[in-house]
Order: structure tokens, then C-alpha cells, then sequence
């Protein structure tokens, strides 16, 4: 049961039910204003861009990227791995919250999966195109062909790792969707529109708030929180996996999995800051999304960036420790003082350092610093990544092979098409979906108000 | 709605549970109870227990048998390939295909399985009892001619804690 007197109230205002609804759906109801239409025609724009992009990779082939023989990953797996991470907050919001039973995730969870499925898509893109003839891609699914039959080979984290992905993908957009459904039925049995009455309401699936229906979603909400928490785990430790089964200095070792899931959920929670932020000031949503919500989210993040810390220091550590001469030249020439110090410290101070900050109460109150905080923390988690793909590649056990890498405006291009993507379907989501669980909301709602005072309220419309 | 049903129509969670203990009381059980949020006392009240969780293990457990058997089959019978000298039913490094897999299996299928049971499904047309059942209502239906002479205690009950529509 959740204390109200000892953790404060959930929704701030003293709302009615019916006002709950019309507050959540006002942004689908009300009049478009104009910024969004700005916010989607610049988004659109960039996708354009991406688009342009990715054409010139499937026609011109993976020799318009900046990648050579040595650093064969460039852009593409960083920016993969970069948009998986982020794509981890939907599930650790929405499972690990559920699981223990945090209230307050209610406010946010939504939010967090409509990112996690847009992110997971953005994603997907980068490897595919890596591939080079992407039109083939369904080579790697494991079915009966006519070259053998040759099936793939399942000890490869890279095909582990295509499994996850997919499975994630399609896992999360579900669970995303199957919690939308009663929230449509209300659109569908509040909106005057005849247009969106037929459009929600065939996306409600004839929901109707029955208890035999609640019954039964209750038991799936059930089945799909508990086994999906495994999901917030193996992916990214699959991800990891990847790099740790190589031999290249940097990657091969055991802390890479605990060290990615760990990454992972933090670049997601300070994504989901960033968005709830903006969420909250660009609709108002301040009595949903309480000050207290900003301040667990940032607690959280304080927590993980000392993990986060405790994890590049360890690393350092076992690279001297190991008596390893690769790795401590991986580490201390390559990365700490060498031609990445950059990079490596521009991870260190905005993943490790940065996020201290939060342990300020006056920091945390403080939306527009909480903002800037939350944007440091994605782009220091892009630069971590930078640093485990690019340094250990450039140079490992051969000096002959020492190569250096810079991406080409193809590679750039493509990120800031999935950037365009991204921003889109964040905006469509503002736009058409409910952007806070309604039945959610209303459920934590009677935790406002002491629990025999129902009397009072029963008369009152 | 239908005239054969009363509708009691109620604004909040515990007025609704007390009006439907005390009808649960006179041995009266409502058709069915509309909620804009779960209400565990509903729930349980009606006395309906759900199996997906019985299911979703069942599933469970084929998906990650048939999983692992396929792996076995493709990587050891069908066409058994060396790699870097590991043997070729390498089943420590199946297990994570495995999981993965089954796991999406379990929520494919209890999903599908939500849809057929509880009547959820694309292009179904809701029975709506009361349209504000999903807004802010709490509405319990009665079958109206099973009721019989007890007509008059339940209306008392319900217009106690809410009303009648």
C-alpha cells in the first residue's frame, strides 16, 4: 500500500476522474499548436536527410562510410548501441518500477516505452545497413534454405544478438500497446469527434472496463511484467557480448555485460528525464508529473552514475592490474592521455562526474538544470561508446594495423535521420496517444485522499 | 440501456464496493461490473478466476523445449558445422538463444491468448452499458427479471451509495 503521508501525494490537485481524463487527453483534443507543427516539419526534415543517407549507402555501398578494414565499426555500432540503451528505459521503467512496486511510475511509464519502441527502431536501422546488401538481411534468421540447408551459427553473440533485438522490439511494442487499450476506450467514450470515436475506438479493440476484461489483464500485466524483467538484463548483456568475446584490447573482459545493462538503463532514465521535462512544460502536465517525480528520476540517476563511475575506474584498475602491456596501452595511451583523452574524458566527466551534482536538492528542483543535466548525461553516454568501439579498434596487437577514423557526412547523415526519426515519433506520440497511463492515473489516485473520507466525496460531482 | 438490466451508477471505488458487498450479501450477483480502473475487490467478488498465468507457463515450457530441440537439430543432425573446435551441440551458448526466444514466445501467445479469452480483439464492437463507464464511473449491472422480489432491497442499496440509471 502506498503511503501518501510518508512519500508524498501522487497527483498533485484535488482532481476528479473525469478531469483526470480530460487533462491527459487534452493535447489529443485540443487545437495542434503551433510549435508542433515547427518541432515535426524540422524532425521530418532530418529524417529526409537520413533518408538521403542511407540512400547513398545502399546504392554506393558501406565504402561511402568513413569505416576501413582496421575500425570496421564506426558510427553505425556506436549509434546502434547508443539507441539500444536508450531504448532500455520503457521496460526498466514500466518492469523493474512494477516489480517493486513504485507508484509513481505511473506518471512516466508511458512516456518511457513510446521512446523505447521509437529507439529500438533507430536501432535496428544501424546494423542493418551495416550489413552492406541489406536486402539480404533475412539470411541471418535461422529457416530452411536451399544452401544446405546452412543454418546460421548460434554461438555468435551477433546472431544472439539479432534474437534479442527483434524479440525486444516486438515484446515492448506490445506491452506498450496492450496498456493503451482501455485508455483508447476512454478516448473513444469522452471525444465529441465522430472521426476519432471510430479511429480509437477500433484501436480499443471493443474494450469496455468489464471486470472479466480487467481480470484477465490484470494476469497478463502480470505474466508480461515478470518475464519481460529478464529482457531489461539479457539484452544489453548480449550487446556486451559482442565486444567482450573479441579478443581486441578494452573488450575483453568479464565486467562488459553488468557494465553495458548498467549503461544502458542510464542513458534511458536520462533520456526519460529529458522527455518528461519536456513533456511536462510543453503541456502543462505539472500536476501529474510532481516535482517529487523529477526527484526520484534524478535520484536514481546519482546512484547509477556512482555505479557508472565505480565501473571505469575498475576498468582502469584491472588493466594495470592484469599486468597486460595491450591493455594498458589500450587504456592509458590510447584512451586516458592519449589521441581519444577527448573522448575518454568527456565520458568520464559527463557519465561519472556530472550527475553528482543531483545530490543538491537545489539542482534537482530546478527543472531547466535538471534538463541540461539529463542532456550531458546522453551525449557523455554517446562518447562512451565512442570509446569502446573506436579506441580498441584503432590500435590493437599489430602496429601495422593501426588505423584512425572519421565518419563521412553519409554516417553523419544517417544519425541525425534517426535523431529526425526519433523526434517524430515522439511527437506523433504528444500528438495521438495518451501520453500518461489514464487508468494508471486514476487507479493511484484514491491514495490522495484518506480512505474512509469516501462519504464526503460520494455526493460531490 | 436494455430494459431488462438496472444500472447502478456509482462515483467512486468504495462506494461501489460497499454497494456491491451488500448486494453480494442478499446472494445477488451482478452480470457484470464496469470499472475505469481495476478494483481487486471486484475482481475477487465475482467470483472468476483467470488461467493465463497456467498457460503462459505451459507455453513457456514447450517454447523453450521446441527452441532448444531445433537448436540441437540445425547445429548437430541437419548439417553439423566445426567452429573453432567446439563441440557441436554447444548447449551452454543455445541457452541464450533459448530464453530470448521463449520469452517472446510466452508474450506472443499469452497476448493472443488475452485477446481470445477476455474478447479483445481488432474490429470488435463494445457493449456499452454506460458511456461513462471508462470516463469516471463505476457501473454495476443487474439482470433486472433475476432479480424478483428482491428488486426493492437492491434499488435502497444502491441508491444508498449511488444511483440508478
Amino acid at each position: 500500500m502506498y503511503k501518501t503521508e510518508v512519500r508524498g501525494r501522487l497527483i498533485e490537485g484535488d482532481k476528479s476522474f473525469s478531469q483526470i481524463s480530460r487533462e491527459i487527453t487534452a493535447p489529443i483534443n485540443d487545437k495542434t499548436p503551433l510549435w508542433w507543427y515547427a518541432a515535426f516539419l524540422v524532425s521530418l526534415g532530418m529524417f529526409g536527410f537520413g533518408l538521403y543517407a542511407k540512400y547513398i549507402t545502399v546504392t554506393t555501398g558501406i565504402g561511402s562510410w568513413g569505416v576501413n578494414n582496421t575500425i570496421a565499426w564506426g558510427w553505425a555500432i556506436i549509434n546502434f548501441v547508443w539507441w539500444i540503451g536508450i531504448g532500455h528505459a520503457g521496460t526498466a521503467f514500466s518492469i523493474f518500477l512494477l516489480i517493486l512496486r513504485q507508484k509513481w511510475r505511473t506518471a512516466i511509464n508511458r512516456a518511457a516505452e513510446a521512446m523505447t519502441v521509437v529507439a529500438v527502431m533507430c536501432a535496428g536501422l544501424f546494423p542493418l545497413l551495416h550489413m552492406g546488401r541489406p536486402w539480404l538481411f533475412f539470411y541471418i534468421f535461422p529457416y530452411p534454405n536451399t544452401r544446405g540447408p546452412l543454418w546460421v551459427n548460434f554461438n555468435s553473440p551477433l546472431f544472439w544478438d539479432f534474437v534479442a533485438i527483434s524479440a525486444y522490439l516486438l515484446i515492448s511494442a506490445s506491452f506498450w500497446y496492450f496498456g493503451m487499450v482501455p485508455d483508447f476506450a476512454t478516448i473513444r467514450d469522452t471525444t465529441k469527434s465522430k472521426i476519432k470515436k471510430a479511429v480509437y475506438g477500433f484501436f480499443s479493440f471493443g474494450w469496455t472496463g468489464a471486470s472479466k476484461e480487467w481480470l484477465r489483464y490484470e494476469g497478463l500485466s502480470f505474466v508480461l511484467g515478470g518475464i519481460a524483467a529478464v529482457l531489461v538484463v539479457s539484452v544489453h548483456s548480449i550487446v556486451a557480448t559482442d565486444f567482450a568475446v573479441g579478443v581486441e584490447p578494452g573488450w575483453h573482459t568479464t565486467i562488459f555485460p553488468p557494465y553495458f545493462v548498467v549503461g544502458a538503463i542510464f542513458s534511458g532514465f536520462a533520456m526519460v528525464l529529458t522527455l518528461v521535462v519536456l513533456m511536462r512544460v510543453l503541456y502543462k502536465l505539472n500536476d501529474f508529473v510532481t516535482d517529487s517525480h523529477i526527484d526520484a528520476v534524478c535520484r536514481i540517476l546519482i546512484f547509477i552514475s556512482l555505479i557508472m563511475g565505480t565501473a571505469y575506474m575498475t576498468e582502469i584498475f584491472m588493466a594495470w592490474y592484469s599486468g597486460s602491456e595491450y591493455e594498458m596501452y589500450t587504456f592509458f595511451h590510447n584512451r586516458i592521455f592519449g589521441e581519444y583523452a577527448f573522448q575518454f574524458w568527456a565520458m568520464f566527466i559527463s557519465n561519472a562526474i556530472v550527475p553528482q551534482l543531483f545530490w543538491f536538492k537545489k539542482v534537482r528542483k530546478k527543472v531547466w538544470v535538471v534538463f541540461i543535466i539529463s542532456i550531458i548525461i546522453n551525449i557523455g553516454m554517446w562518447f562512451e561508446r565512442f570509446n569502446i568501439v573506436i579506441t580498441s579498434l584503432s590500435k590493437d596487437y599489430l602496429p601495422a594495423n593501426w588505423a584512425t577514423y572519421s565518419p563521412t557526412w553519409v554516417e553523419i547523415g544517417f544519425f541525425i535521420g534517426t535523431l529526425g526519426m526519433f523526434m517524430a515519433g515522439v511527437l506523433l506520440f504528444f500528438r495521438f496517444i495518451p501520453i500518461i497511463a489514464i487508468s494508471e492515473i486514476k487507479s493511484v489516485a484514491k491514495y490522495n485522499k484518506p480512505r474512509k473520507d469516501h462519504l464526503k466525496h460520494a455526493g460531490h460531482e | 440501456m436494455s430494459k431488462n438490466y438496472i444500472l447502478g451508477v456509482f462515483n467512486d471505488e468504495d462506494s461501489l464496493v460497499e454497494a456491491f458487498e451488500k448486494v453480494k450479501a442478499k446472494g445477488i450477483l451482478p452480470v457484470e461490473v464496469y470499472t475505469p480502473y481495476p478494483v481487486h475487490e471486484i475482481l475477487e467478488g465475482m467470483g472468476k478466476k483467470t488461467r493465463i498465468t497456467h498457460a503462459a507457463f505451459f507455453y513457456g515450457l514447450f517454447a523453450a523445449i521446441g527452441i532448444l530441440g531445433f537448436l540441437y537439430y540445425a547445429a548437430v543432425i541437419s548439417w553439423p558445422l566445426h567452429y573453432g573446435g567446439k563441440p557441436f551441440n554447444s548447449f551452454p551458448s543455445f541457452i541464450v538463444v533459448t530464453i530470448v526466444a521463449t520469452i517472446l514466445s510466452v508474450t506472443l501467445l499469452t497476448l493472443f491468448t488475452f485477446s481470445v479469452r477476455a474478447k479483445i480483439f481488432p474490429g470488435k464492437k463494445p457493449e456499452i452499458f454506460h458511456d461513462r463507464a471508462t470516463d469516471d464511473k463505476f457501473v454495476m449491472v443487474l439482470d433486472k427479471d433475476s432479480l424478483g422480489e428482491m428488486a426493492v432491497e437492491v434499488d435502497s442499496i444502491i441508491n444508498e451509495h449511488g444511483k440508478i440509471e
